[in-house]
């Protein structure tokens, strides 16, 4: 073992120690919560646990009866199984087995016998518990600290017990750069430090604080919190060629950036996002747009992943659950059945994006909204032209092809997933969708078709030997045949344009007596080769009747002979089949424009793609919402066994988790079950959502959450570390309206917000996770709070909000917020992903954190930087300052929000004379006196003090 | 958990390219967890870097490394079974054009478009039972690279490189270098999906030929290295001031460190490209034109301790020959054929291939019935997409030498013997580089991930015994 790692153990040993100290109530008990229950999550529960099919032994660890019927006597260690499992060294019987990988430690078996020994008590997993009463919690703290903010006395509760302190406050040029790049992501200038060191008036801070949240900027860094949460991206994703791009993903970022702004409360804001179209709002309202939270995610070719990704930024977005785990089988760890992922399914599937997202804005320029109207009128008339011309050629040949389907149907070919569909370039091809049709269309019939009859009843013999299919056969023909001879099948009925139909269909009788299949599959090709005569005698006698109308044709009464095609019943028996509504050939347009082929689908996309681009990029495209509408008649939803949309289990309604409190088996009404969703989320009791708010808020202020694993509030995430104070704050934000303002003003204000960010050996000995925060965590700026900054230190910060994306990569940069920056989920830049940014494929509660020098190559020679600092460098020359030294100054103001110290104003003026020797750049070129300028400004927008705040 | 990250931590504070220094991770175990780190092997791997040749669009088995004189038997004739469906409608038997030859000790047989390389078959395994799930390029890449087909996954060089690290910090761990272009499905075939995104691979063009600017913000263009220098040194003193102030920081300390690296980087990373500083006996035994010069490539960077190699043969899907596969799959050969022999001997010359997994493959195969052009008929002498049956090979790295495992059918539409799938071929690279596929895992949104989900066996009969 290395030294360190000896330093590591010993560390690791004194953590635990302070888990007891701070964990354990007074009568030392074993807390189910917070040390047991991990330990079953992790080693236990995968096979006993709520996943009922994967379950071992039939046991399950995780409900307290189950348990203690055979492997935990309560009291006992000694007399369950569970401590003889996990302490035997047999490799046979010893829990979890060697093979999952998974081993207990000592002090967790220790842990699991005390539990056993005090009594195996359990409790119910604390996400899933109401939410405290803040007064009760508020009265059950220590009255020793009863003058500071709320927010102290629980933190400092927990510091007390376990001998620790906050650290040293900042001072206020450090408070105000810390809460304006923590409100706004942006520095403040120095006029705005120099005001806040002066105004020492009582109130200053509460001054500072609603000062930057009135400000514009402050919707636009909460905002982009957001939009990692909602995996924002401007394009479609999953492109095989370059990328799609939405056009108006924009209108959700603004949305969220205005309703940040706006403090619009949470709950409200939540039920936007998942039922805009639900709440009765006018026509053309902005907020309309909120439901992009849905709509802007991954475009999956695979419908179920869509709807996938819906649930999962909804429930893990929101309550920290990973609901998706339940998509195949129950959930293993927590209490989350299959049937509750359908649930939700059934609550999200009936809503689709309707062909026409509605505007939600003026265009301003007159003249461009109506060449705009124009042109999408125009575009729009070539694409439903072509798609119904297509349909015409496409439904022509499939009722050429009825053979080629039966054929399949008698091969006994199940139901086809057409979610996974895959498009050739032959027209030959079994259609998935047209098989279904036919399925769905035979099913509903009877024996007694005049058609089919004699189809399903072949059918039903099942798979015999040839010779008794003949016998049958014969019999069954002999049949019908008779049956047709007892009414009489004179020829001269089949053109009567008033003639019966008959009791079962002349060409099919006679082709199948003529022909004499011996197999399923043979009657598909007799039926087959009627189906496509008829066809073929029917276009034909089209032909020839509308002939007769042109210039030139002889014109015969109706019900002429030659007529007889047109209107006989027998032939009408068969085209019924081919041309009624619902039959397998009732396609709509924009399913056939999918379904011919190759080539036709990508000459629509194309059409489609023109129109999709004048909403792009024309000047007169309005913003539009990407709004979803809901069926009011949906289809019912069956649980998809396995996860395989194929294999359907029983019918769910949808209705919220059966493992949060309320009543289950209220169901969503249909046609506003989305609605029903969003007030679930936000329901009273509904412990979840408000929780994961906060601590989404705590995170984005501390650089980590009173619950580490936002977005898994799970038995395998981690227990919040101040539960009372979760609770506090959830309960008080519900009570202050929801108002996400409130909530950052109380974490401001506190004194924990306002320590310093300094290490402190003897603390980091004590709590080596700064679990009860002792100190303020260091953080760095992330990219966009960077870019922004240098384009604020440059003084080029251009502040037009909204609209259309910006491209973050083009030199000369555009020096607008980044937020406003496009978003590629299918070409992910370099530079986003060298910086950390949000994942757009999925929702993020929480930034990846890394150190790679790709970042730092970016700080030294990239043309943005580099053209940051030439900015700076001309701007602190306009001023005409007295002198280098008071330049100097100056940019170091601008840059870092301090004055530099005498010492650091002659290292800057030494680096630039020596820098500047070197007169030449690579190229040759002599250089100017303001090249040492350049240089000190690239340094210092560089530097560790730009990137990182105290 | 808790030991394993911070001995990671150890080992990667202030990393390079390849590794990730967690910068907040002494205030932070759940992002320690979440971001996991070198994932210890589980057993000691047989090889450390892998060149995965991707010869992009579409190998056809039955023109490279799976003879069927069958279809020479049948030429112009249906084959005795209905054709498998593939994406476009193919018709008769359509024979290889080109000439089979058994090579070396082994008595591998391969095409004559491939003449330098087929000399080298004593060192590979070829498996002639590959299969994928769809004739699509982009879902076979997608497969092929990540072993999903539809949903965002970490690709098997991002999952390598999150577990292994990185052998030198100056260089990214995981390069996919292309010519030219993208292939088909763009970054997806290297992203990092929900690994972090340090173990992305990093994409180079190589048709540029200067090796200079192959890496983003590698050199600064327009400082001279004085002033540069200068400037450098100013800056860490302003950090060294600034860190003064603010002892113990690891985020503040890993940082200057990351200057220091990047610094060195700008020539290191360079040189690493810079096929120019070879003899020019090597340069010549790789041979012309950009997909051998970047295998020469590829060798320089695993020398140099680059964990995951990816050469695209080019732009698009270059191996896609729907019509006159006669000539278009001869010249797509030789663009690369003395690259990829002189790669197999080079490395060999140099001990390196022991440690070294070659892999060559495209997404999928061709058919062997010949297409059916938009006139219905058979003229264009092209091959369709097969995802029924195909072939790879590998080289090095504990694989076996001069062995052929599992076959296609008598006309090699079908693997039908010892089948082999992505999820098979990735445990199997898993287990050579020493990690068991069913224990390498990253939590992501509650779950346990794997390279292989739920499927993926290890086809042991390849690995050197």
């Amino acid at each position: 073992m290395s030294r360190f790692s000896a330093y590591l153990q010993a560390r690791a040993a004194l953590c635990l120690l302070l888990w007891f100290v701070v964990s354990v109530n007074a009568s030392a008990q074993v807390d189910f919560n917070r040390q047991v229950r991990p330990i079953l999550a992790e080693h236990c529960l995968q096979c006993h646990g709520p996943d009922g099919e994967k379950r071992s032994a039939d046991l399950r660890l995780d409900v307290e009866a189950d348990a203690k019927k055979s492997s935990i006597v309560a009291g006992s260690p000694d007399d369950s199984e569970l401590m003889h499992r996990i302490s035997s060294t047999d490799p046979d019987t010893v829990m979890p087995p060697k093979e999952t990988g998974k081993i207990l430690t000592e002090p967790q078996k220790e842990i699991l016998k005390q539990w056993i020994q005090e009594g195996a008590k359990y409790s119910s997993h604390w996400a899933f518990l109401p939410i405290a009463n803040s007064d009760d919690l508020l009265k059950s703290l220590p009255s020793s600290n009863a003058d500071s903010a709320s927010v102290d006395r629980f933190l400092m509760q927990k510091l007390e017990q376990a001998s620790l302190t906050y650290s040293k406050p900042v001072s206020r040029a450090q408070f105000i750069r810390r809460a304006t790049f923590d409100l706004t992501g942006l520095p403040p200038t120095w006029a705005e430090v120099e005001a806040f060191e002066n105004d020492t008036a009582a109130g200053s801070e509460e001054r500072l604080i609603d000062r930057l949240l009135a400000s514009p900027r402050y919707g636009e860094r909460w905002g982009r919190h957001w939009l990692d949460i909602a995996r924002y991206a401007d394009t479609h994703g999953g492109a095989a060629i370059g990328f799609t791009s939405f056009p108006f993903s924009y209108t959700y970022r603004d949305y969220v950036i205005n309703a940040f702004n706006n403090d619009l409360p949470i709950d409200r804001f939540v039920k936007e996002q998942i039922a805009a179209d639900q709440l009765g709002l006018p026509d053309g309202d902005p907020a309309l747009a909120a439901l992009g939270f849905l709509t802007v995610g991954m475009q999956f070719r695979n419908y179920h992943d869509t709807i996938d990704d819906q649930i999962d930024v909804v429930t893990r977005g929101l309550m920290g659950l990973t609901v998706t785990c339940a998509r195949c089988h129950d959930h293993k760890f927590d209490p989350i059945p299959t049937a509750d992922y359908y649930a939700l399914y059934a609550a999200i599937a009936p809503s689709k994006s309707p062909p026409e997202l509605p505007a939600i804005g003026a265009v301003t320029d007159e003249q461009a909204r109506q060449q705009y109207e124009r042109e999408l009128a125009d575009l729009k008339s070539k694409v439903q032209q072509f798609a119904r011309e297509q349909n015409e050629v496409l439904r022509n040949r499939l009722r050429m092809q009825v053979g080629l389907y039966l054929a399949e149907i008698a091969k006994g070919i199940g139901e086809q997933d057409l979610s996974t569909q895959f498009l050739s370039y032959r027209t030959d091809d079994i259609r998935p969708l047209v098989f279904n049709r036919w399925r769905t269309w035979l099913a509903g019939m009877s024996k007694e078709d005049p058609v089919f009859g004699p189809w399903l009843e072949m059918q039903s013999w099942g798979s015999i030997p040839e010779a008794e299919f003949q016998t049958r056969r014969d019999e069954y023909l002999g049949r019908l045949s008779a049956e047709l001879d007892a009414i009489g099948r004179t020829p001269d009925k089949l053109h009567a344009l008033r003639g019966e139909p008959l009791k079962w269909n002349l060409f099919v009788v006679d082709a199948l007596i003529e022909q004499k299949p011996n197999s399923l599959s043979a009657v598909a090709a007799v039926y087959g080769k009627v189906f496509a005569d008829q066809q073929r005698t029917w276009l034909q006698a089209l032909l020839e009747s509308s002939s007769e109308a042109a210039a030139g044709g002889t014109v015969l009464p109706d019900d002429h002979p030659q007529h007889q095609v047109i209107n006989s019943p027998s032939h009408r028996q068969i085209r019924h089949h081919l041309y009624a509504d619902g039959s397998p050939f009732d396609l709509s347009d924009e399913d056939a424009i999918r379904l011919t082929n190759r080539t036709i689908a990508d000459l629509a996309s194309g059409k489609k793609g023109a129109i999709h681009q004048l909403n792009l990029a024309s000047p007169g495209s309005p913003p539009r919402a990407m709004i979803v509408t809901e069926d009011p008649l949906p289809k019912p939803t069956h649980i998809f066994l396995r996860g395989n949309p194929l294999a359907r289990g029983e019918v769910v309604e949808a209705r919220f988790l059966t493992a949060l409190p309320g009543d289950h088996s209220k169901t969503y009404e249909s046609g506003q079950r989305r609605l029903g969703l969003a007030q679930s989320l936000v329901a009273e009791n509904n412990p979840l959502t408000a929780r994961v708010l906060v601590n989404w808020a705590w995170q984005n202020h501390f650089g980590m959450g009173l619950v580490r694993t936002p977005d898994d509030f799970g038995t395998r995430g981690q227990a919040p570390t101040h539960p009372e104070l979760l609770d506090y704050l959830a309960d008080q934000l519900r009570k202050n309206g929801w108002s996400l303002k409130w909530l950052h003003r109380q974490i401001m204000l506190s004194q924990a917000y306002h320590q310093g960010a300094v290490e402190n050996e003897q603390s980091r000995q004590l709590d080596p996770e700064n679990l009860l925060l002792w100190r303020m965590p260091r953080r760095r700026l992330e990219f966009e709070a960077m870019r922004d900054a240098m384009l604020a230190a440059s003084e080029e910060l251009d502040v037009t909000m909204g609209g259309r994306p910006i491209d973050l990569n083009s030199s000369p940069a555009v020096p607008r917020r980044s937020v406003y920056g496009f978003v590629n989920r299918d070409v992910i830049a370099n530079l986003m992903s060298t910086f950390d940014t949000a994942n757009p494929n999925a929702c993020t509660a929480r930034r990846q954190e890394t150190t790679v020098p790709q970042q730092t190559l970016f700080a030294l020679n990239s043309d943005f930087i580099q053209d940051r600092a030439a900015r700076l460098a001309v701007s602190t020359k306009e001023m005409n300052l007295a002198s280098d030294a008071e330049r100097i100054k100056v940019m170091v103001r601008k840059a870092l929000g301090r004055n530099p110290n005498d010492s650091e104003i002659a290292q800057a003026g030494t680096f630039m004379t020596e820098a500047t020797a070197y007169t030449t750049t690579p190229e040759g070129v002599a250089t100017d006196p303001e090249r040492g300028w350049v240089l000190l400004a690239h340094a210092l927008l560089a530097s560790n003090e730009f990137t990182f705040l105290d | 958990m808790f030991n394993q990250s911070r001995r990671h931590w150890m080992q990667t504070c202030g990393m390079g390219f390849g590794g990730l220094a967690l910068a907040n991770m002494l205030q932070d175990p759940a992002k320690a967890e979440g971001s996991g780190g070198a994932m210890q092997t589980h057993f000691p791997g047989r090889a450390k870097h892998i060149i995965h040749v991707f010869l992009n669009g579409g190998v056809s088995q039955v023109d490279t490394f799976d003879p069927k004189p069958e279809l020479t038997r049948l030429a112009g004739q249906m084959l005795p079974f209905e054709n498998l469906q593939t994406e476009r409608k193919t018709g008769v038997a359509l024979p290889s054009p080109f000439k089979f030859e058994k090579h070396g000790q082994s008595g591998i047989e391969v095409s004559d478009i491939f003449p330098h390389l087929s000399k080298c078959v004593d060192e590979m395994t070829v498996i002639r039972s590959m299969h994928a799930e769809l004739p699509s390029h982009e879902m076979s890449l997608m497969l092929m690279n990540t072993g999903d087909q539809r949903l965002v996954r970490p690709s098997l060089g991002s999952w390598l490189t999150w577990g292994m690290g990185s052998i030198n910090e100056n260089l990214p761990a995981f390069i996919a270098l292309c010519p030219g272009g993208m292939p088909v499905g763009g970054a997806g075939n290297w992203r990092s999906a929900f690994l972090p995104g340090a173990y992305q691979g990093t994409r180079i063009d190589t048709s540029n030929a200067d090796p200079t600017r192959l890496i983003d913000f590698l050199q600064n263009k327009r400082l001279s290295n004085a002033e540069q220098s200068k400037q450098f040194a100013f800056l860490q003193q302003l950090n060294a001031q600034h860190q003064a102030d603010r002892p113990g920081e690891a985020a503040i300390e890993s940082r200057i460190k990351s200057f220091e690296l990047a610094f060195r980087m700008q020539t290191e990373a360079s040189d690493a490209f810079d096929i120019s500083q070879e003899p020019e006996h090597i340069q010549k035994m790789y041979g012309e034109g950009p997909q051998n010069r970047q295998l020469l490539m590829a060798r320089r960077l695993v020398e140099r301790g680059v964990r995951f190699v990816q050469t695209w043969h080019g732009d698009m899907q270059p191996w896609d020959s729907h019509s006159n596969i006669k000539d278009e799959h001869r010249r797509v050969a030789s663009q690369c054929d003395s690259g990829l022999a002189a790669l197999i001997t080079d490395l060999k010359q140099r001990g390196l291939l022991d440690e070294t997994l070659i892999l060559c493959t495209g997404e999928f195969g061709r058919t062997p019935s010949v297409e059916m052009g938009q006139d219905g008929s058979g003229a264009s002498q092209g091959r369709d997409h097969n995802h029924w049956g195909f072939s790879l090979w590998m080289a090095g790295g504990g694989i076996r030498k001069g062995m052929v495992y599992g076959a296609t059918d008598d006309f090699g539409f079908k693997a039908v013997e010892n089948p082999v799938s992505s999820h098979d071929l990735h445990a199997t690279i898993l287990h050579l580089m020493g990690y068991d596929h069913q224990r390498m895992t990253y939590r992501y949104a509650g779950r346990d991930f794997r390279l292989t989900d739920v499927h993926g066996e290890v086809v042991h009969p390849i690995i050197e015994g």
